[in-house]
């Protein structure tokens, strides 16, 4: 992202890259150096990225979560 | 004997075993020499368990003298990578600083296992830090050092399951347990030269193994041969009342032949970002494919295979180790970029994750139909190979796709050795199959070594 462009002017992946930076840095950053702050940039550049590549993919709202989930039952074995 | 005994397959010990010709004391002591000598200086050694291996070998030798003979584990040596707890006062590092005096109470399920198969455990094999989960990027990311891969020793091993793979490369024992939540079991068979073998998400019971990816994680075997892949995997198998994501589907594994001209796929490209000596490997292990299978080229649907498997991998590792990483224990680890890279996993949405979930089933479906008909899938198992063991990674595996593929939706496949790149560095190809399918693309891999014998190479420094 160019610093010097308003943040209107931006696309819509770097304001959001920016602001979970920005979020990132804040919570955790505290001791960070400049160069590595800049890697967790890039890592979290990485993270929205992924992020539009699965929204490519339109899904439908009955597609659910492939994963296995049970419902404890304390008197049947396991 | 003894210098004859290195370099042999768990099915040839076996038989010696069986037969008397060779006593499971030997082997565990002959182990436990290489490793406490060779092992050390590879790195390929945390912890060696030699109490332990050598009450399981005198246990094992008495009970083949009376006749009890459990099988083609029975008496033989291995090596755990040292994220599967041990009891016995043997510590389990997760190969992090942090954590290298860790003691737990029982071992996991998979030692059971080996042990009740008669197998010999003789050490704790060295990993990458937590499994290489917090986003290493040089080889010189684990408390024990980096991986020295027998092979060249200016060569990292390849990871997460680095000392799996040099101790069986180097003939410290004859076969090894490793982890995979995207690489880590492959990425090493085909760095070191070794046949390996990532089994179908559930087929194997992760209890008592380091949570880095708990729908991504697997455990399975490193060995000499394809062969010896399938007989550890039928003594690790199975159901688990401790582990719920263990499958309760049966597994024997079959060592028959086809009896019939099987059907091989490839990915259109497979190879194209591979370097060269890595293609023209891949091309030649086609050629011999083809000589008792139809390889056929198939498309590859257009989905997010990698954005899926990366989303999940890293909100389920920064889940596992949030603790960890709140208390400022990253900090304590011995490569420096996994100190604060991996708090950018932070930023991932929720909402992110769960959509990496739901793409889970798209792509395991149109995949799983895609390859149904076949009994592989080929490809090099790494388009590199291994890099420079000083330094940081100068490139990245940049379109693993079948990497992503096969861990993102639990996918079977093996790596077997397939030539050789300058400096004596090894290639691989992977053979991948569907779902609970082990046996079809382990008969592709026997195949394949029965026409050829890059898996009957060893380095020549440690033969």
């Amino acid at each position: 992202m160019a610093p010097n462009v308003p943040e209107n002017d931006q696309p819509d992946k770097a304001i959001e890259a920016q602001r979970y930076f920005d979020l990132v840095r804040d919570l955790h950053g505290d001791g960070l150096t400049e160069a590595q702050l800049a890697i967790v940039r890039e890592r979290v550049d990485d993270v929205v990225n992924a992020g539009e590549m699965m929204r490519t993919v339109t899904l439908d709202n009955a597609e659910e979560p492939f994963s296995v989930f049970t419902p404890y039952d304390p008197g049947a074995a396991r | 004997m003894t210098g004859e005994l290195h370099f042999k397959t768990v099915r040839e010990l076996g038989e010696l075993v069986r037969t008397r010709q060779v006593s499971p004391v030997e082997l565990a002591e002959l182990s436990l020499h290489r490793l406490d000598i060779v092992g050390r200086h590879l790195n390929a050694v945390v912890t060696l368990t030699d109490e332990r291996a050598m009450r399981e070998a005198w246990v094992a030798e008495a009970e083949i003298a009376a006749g009890n003979y459990r099988g083609p584990l029975h008496g033989i040596p291995y090596g755990a990578k040292d994220l599967l707890a041990t009891a016995d006062g043997i510590p389990t590092s997760w190969g992090a600083a942090p954590y290298r005096s860790r003691m737990f109470a029982r071992d996991a399920t998979v030692v059971r296992k080996l042990e009740e198969a008669g197998a010999v455990l003789c050490a704790k094999l060295s990993l990458v830090e937590l499994a290489g989960g917090m986003g290493y990027r040089q080889p010189n990311a684990a408390f024990t050092g980096p991986g020295v891969n027998p092979w060249n020793r200016e060569h990292w091993t390849g990871g997460s399951s680095s000392g799996s793979g040099s101790a069986v490369a180097a003939g410290l024992v004859p076969f090894a347990i490793g982890s995979e939540t995207w690489g880590s079991i492959l990425g090493p068979a085909s760095n070191c030269g070794l046949s390996g073998l990532r089994p179908t998400y559930g087929r194997v019971s992760r209890h008592g193994a380091m949570a880095l990816s708990w729908t991504l994680d697997k455990l399975g075997p490193l060995a000499r041969s394809a062969d010896d892949c399938g007989l550890v995997l039928d003594a690790i198998a199975g159901a688990d009342a401790n582990d719920p994501t263990a499958s309760d589907r049966s597994y024997a594994y079959n060592a028959g032949d086809a009896g019939r001209r099987m059907r091989v796929g490839v990915f259109r490209d497979a190879a194209a970002n591979a370097e060269d000596a890595v293609r023209a490997a891949f091309e030649g292990a086609l050629d011999v494919l083809r000589t008792f299978a139809d390889v056929e080229e198939i498309d590859l649907p257009d989905l997010p295979y990698r954005a899926v498997t990366q989303t999940i991998l890293q909100a389920e590792a920064t889940s596992a180790f949030e603790d960890f990483m709140r208390e400022g224990k990253l900090d304590e680890l011995t490569a420096p970029e996994v100190a604060y890279q991996p708090l950018a996993r932070f930023a991932i949405p929720a909402t992110d994750y769960i959509r990496a979930l739901r793409l889970r089933g798209v792509i395991a479906r149109q995949v799983g139909d895609l390859i149904a008909s076949y009994d592989a899938i080929a490809a090099p198992t790494r388009g590199l190979v291994a890099p420079d063991i000083e330094g940081e990674f100068v490139a990245a595996q940049a379109r693993d796709n079948m990497g992503a593929i096969g861990n993102g939706v639990g996918l079977p496949a093996v790596s077997v050795h397939n030539g050789f790149a300058p400096d004596d560095l090894p290639t691989g190809m992977q053979l991948m199959g569907g779902a609970y399918r082990e046996n079809a693309v382990l008969a592709v891999a026997r195949a394949y070594q029965a026409r050829t014998d890059w898996h009957m190479h060893h380095p020549a420094e440690f033969a």
